[in-house]
């Protein structure tokens, strides 16, 4: 399964991000943001799934994003 | 010692808050929010769950939920983060120096405000509110309940108002969350409280809760664990209003108290707590010496200021200590309120039970004021 790494403004947000995605059954874990994908120290989500799906969950709980990227 | 005194901190705690307090300081011991190792996650993961616990609590979004130092602090942000030099805010009759005190400083540096006089009739109240409406007017910040006579202010029909004349509504909560029914619902758009109150968490602890309609600058700035190669401090919450690391300890302690309080629900724990105070009043009422500041037509948070005649009420607040019960004498830091109920200048004295407080302990409080009353 497809995974994306989805930097997010904070570690607040990312503990929504995660909250919401496993609420709806979303594999995903809270990371360090990869320097690749945003400067300096931050909080991202890597979750496992539809991107779609994934998208539409974090803009429905107003979490504030900053990058995304295809995981490994 | 039994404490009275909770409205000015509650005492004891619940079993289930200073355990949790201990298992923060053995287990949560990483930097919330700094690094991205497992103790740092396993912190912050603690922390976003006091977030959601109370944002549910009060309907909001987690991130809207600020962790302050205490309610002073909440209000000293939510004030001088959105009202401005040119602007113009109406405060009550009621609030406590943590919203009078910063006002009253904004004041010496072009803020203008007006005082609205708080009646036993909430008619009255509401026409006071009313009439001190300006078209500069950007703010009403009022208590919803008195730290001092417990009176509970129309703070839904207020919020009404404010709304009609698009004005941001700022409540100070200290007294009144945790005890009635209150959240952002009511049409508050920013609610400050104390956490080691009537939420039963320890002290250190506090909320400002907002809606976001009104955005609220930062009076300190610094580290945030986010957009750290910028100067700028960000913008987006709780980031915005929470530099430095937060209160780890404090705030996982907290939420075992917000759970506390859900459990047992605001409005079965006014119920029990107004019938100690009935239970108190009843045994004091007869008594020829003594005056109980309480208005027919007025609702009130369990909270009875009273005094004995001829005595001064620090004097019977160290009196009643040395019988070994805990109330609190004084002005309450609220020399508005003692202004507007006519008990200037030497205050009254504060019975604040606490759901941990029992009836027998009540009955020994008359007992001992029964006494000094003679």
């Amino acid at each position: 399964m497809k995974n994306y790494i989805i930097a997010l403004a904070s570690i607040t947000y990312a503990m929504k991000a995660q909250t919401l995605l496993r609420t709806s059954g979303i594999k995903c874990d809270v990371i360090r943001t990869p320097k690749n994908l945003a400067s300096g120290c931050g909080y991202s989500i890597k979750a496992w799934g539809d991107i779609e799906k994934i998208a539409a969950i974090l803009e429905s709980g107003g979490i504030v994003q900053r990058g995304i990227t295809e995981g490994s | 010692m039994i404490n009275f005194d909770n409205s000015a901190t509650t005492f004891p705690k619940p079993r289930s808050v200073k355990a949790a307090a201990a298992l923060a300081l053995e287990r949560y011991g990483g930097n919330p929010g700094r690094s991205g190792h497992a103790l740092s996650l396993k912190a912050a993961e603690a922390v976003f769950s006091a977030r959601k616990n109370i944002a549910e609590m009060f309907s909001a979004e987690p991130e809207n939920v600020i962790f302050t130092l205490n309610c002073t602090h909440a209000l000293n942000l939510a004030i001088k983060g959105i009202v401005k030099p040119s602007d113009h805010v109406i405060i009550s009759s009621f609030e406590h120096n943590s919203v009078a005190r910063p006002v009253y400083a904004m004041s010496k540096t072009g803020v203008k405000f007006s005082i609205a006089e708080v009646f036993p009739e909430d008619k009255l109240t509401l026409a006071s509110f009313r009439a001190l409406i300006r078209p500069e007017t950007k703010a009403i910040i009022c208590t919803a309940g008195s730290n001092v006579t417990g009176q509970i202010l129309p703070f839904r029909e207020i919020a009404e108002i404010a709304a009609e004349n698009k004005l941001c509504f700022i409540v100070d909560g200290a007294q009144a969350c945790g005890v009635i029914p209150i959240s952002m619902s009511d049409g508050i758009n920013v609610l400050c409280t104390a956490g080691h109150k009537a939420l039963y968490g320890p002290t250190g602890t506090g909320l400002l809760i907002t809606d976001g309609k009104y955005p609220i600058s930062p009076i300190i700035q610094g580290g945030t664990g986010s957009t750290s190669v910028e100067l700028e401090q960000p913008t987006f919450l709780p980031d915005a209003l929470e530099s430095g690391t937060v209160n780890t300890a404090g705030i996982i302690a907290l939420n075992a108290g917000v759970s506390y309080v859900k459990r047992l629900t605001p409005e079965r724990i006014y119920r029990y707590e107004s019938e100690l105070c009935r239970r108190f009043i009843s045994g004091i009422a007869p008594l020829a010496n003594v005056i109980i500041y309480r208005e027919n037509g007025a609702s009130y948070l369990p909270i009875v200021l009273f005094n004995i005649r001829g005595m001064p009420s620090n004097e019977t607040a160290s009196r009643l200590s040395d019988m070994g019960f805990a109330l609190r004498g004084g002005l309450h830091c609220s020399g508005l309120a003692h202004k507007s109920i006519g008990t200037l200048p030497d205050g009254g004295v504060r019975f604040a039970p606490s759901t941990l407080n029992k009836p027998e302990e009540v009955d020994g409080l008359i007992h001992a004021v029964k006494k000094l009353a003679k």
